[in-house]
């Protein structure tokens, strides 16, 4: 029906709405309306600024320059500080966008704290499933091997830190004893032992080593090494140098590796 | 609805984020806040400078407005109180009006100050607008003229007018928007682009 109108009609009419609306004489629910345009309609906006200044200038109010200077630096400070409320719908597109978001309100930190929660338990459940992994193979009766290097800790980062050439005796004779060897040397190569520190072997290495050299050893230097592997930690004096390795030594060694030997 | 009703439907535009409703606050009362404020300070330009920091206030603490008052009211104390906030700050007293200017030398002074405006530019521009403005009311068939003087200088609604007139509130309504369409055109004429951002003439 607006359509069949003259364009002209049509905007006289919007202007006498915008001039009674300007003097609060137009019904709410068609101010609401015009207010919404008049938040996208700048030329609206011009003729409502006119209208303001007609009046300031019909009332000659004395020392007041008749510009809109103020509403234009007002504008511009406005325009960067945060809108309020939900800025969707039309006031969404009004000509001063808002510059900033609003703050995310109260209502939302409960969603924030459970974001932040769950690594952290996460986290705590896996330590305490570790915890109990490690209680348990502790735990474990029929291993000794697994039970020696628990409480002999030092000797069994040197397995790691001093490779030794050709087929290690002991270690490679029993696969479970070195995964856990290769799974010790991702915690323990940080630190390795000082190199001034002389070189000890691990007490399963130490008891084949006493073994094998039973019959050819001193009684002194068997009690000695026996004792060390008794106290779980080796002798003093009684070390395992590089050069000394069973398998080179003696022919019984030889024979012991290669029945181990998977 | 009444001017009160009409600014709120604005004022409750401005707290659900459309920033443009409260320029339209401005742009209607930005002229009668500077002259208030000129109660104050002396200065045109200071009366601007506070005039604009007064509505930025009232911007910031427009979300605690619940429209017990009107928001020109509201706008008044907020305006008021910057005032004397600035004055304080710079430790001067304001202008007293309630002096007895027996000498019409002194008092001419007073309104001569008064009457300074910032800059040449600006009071040419002024001076311009209120030309154009008065010549234009001058030109207005009487019923014209008086509804919009009556509305404008003595501030009554439009069924007061139309009382007074003896017409209709919708014709009243109608020559109130007759006349200032009439001077807007003059307006127009002298300025082109209208006078929506004059900043940039001044």
């Amino acid at each position: 029906m607006n359509e069949d109108r003259p364009s002209s009609e049509r905007h006289g009419e919007r202007d006498s709405q915008l001039s009674a609306m300007f003097d609060g004489e137009l019904s709410a629910a068609e101010c609401e309306l015009l207010a919404r345009r008049l938040a996208r309609d700048e030329v609206l906006r011009g003729q409502w600024t006119r209208y303001a200044l007609i009046g300031a200038a019909l009332r000659a109010e004395r020392g007041v320059a008749l510009h809109d200077r103020v509403a234009w630096r007002v504008q511009s400070a406005v325009a960067q500080e945060a809108s309020y409320g939900d800025s969707s719908g039309d006031a969404a597109n009004s000509a001063i966008r808002p510059a900033t978001v609003v703050p995310a309100t109260s209502s939302s930190a409960p969603g924030r704290w459970i974001r932040f929660a769950r690594p952290v338990a996460g986290a705590g459940i896996a330590a305490g499933v570790a915890a109990i992994s490690i209680l348990w193979l502790r735990a474990q009766p029929g291993d000794p091997q697994l039970l020696a290097r628990a409480e002999a800790p030092a000797p069994s980062t040197q397995i790691v830190l001093t490779p030794e050439p050709g087929p290690v005796p002991i270690l490679a004779a029993t696969p479970k004893a070195s995964r856990d060897t290769a799974s010790e040397a991702a915690v323990f190569s940080a630190t390795p032992e000082p190199s001034s520190r002389p070189s000890f072997a691990p007490p399963a290495r130490l008891a084949n080593y006493v073994v094998a050299h039973s019959e050819y050893s001193g009684p002194l230097s068997r009690r000695l090494a026996l004792s060390g592997l008794v106290a779980g930690e080796p002798a003093e004096g009684i070390t395992m140098p590089e050069s000394a390795a069973p398998a080179q030594n003696s022919k019984p060694d030889t024979k012991k590796v290669a029945t181990d030997a998977p | 609805m009444t001017v009160e009703e009409s600014d709120l439907v604005l004022v409750k535009r401005v707290q659900r984020g459309d920033k443009g409703a409260f320029d339209l606050l401005v742009r209607k009362y930005q002229h009668k806040v500077v002259k208030l404020v000129l109660r104050y300070v002396r200065n045109p330009a200071e009366a601007e400078d506070i005039a604009q920091e007064a509505f930025i206030k009232a911007y910031r603490a427009l979300p605690q407005f619940r429209g017990d008052s009107a928001f020109y009211t509201w706008m008044y104390r907020i305006a008021i109180n910057t005032a004397k906030n600035s004055l304080a700050s710079r430790d001067r007293s304001p202008i007293a009006y309630d002096l007895d200017l027996t000498d019409p030398e002194e008092s001419h002074s007073v309104q001569t100050k008064l009457q300074d405006p910032d800059t040449p530019e600006g009071m040419a521009l002024t001076e311009e607008i209120r030309g154009i403005v008065n010549s234009a009311i001058e030109g207005l068939p009487e019923e014209l003229k008086t509804a919009i003087v009556l509305r404008e200088l003595d501030g009554l609604s439009y069924e007061e007018i139309a009382a007074a007139m003896e017409c209709p509130v919708g014709t009243v309504r109608s020559r109130i928007f007759r006349a200032r369409e009439a001077i807007d055109k003059r307006l127009r004429e002298v300025f082109e682009g209208g006078l929506g951002r004059t900043e940039e003439m001044v």
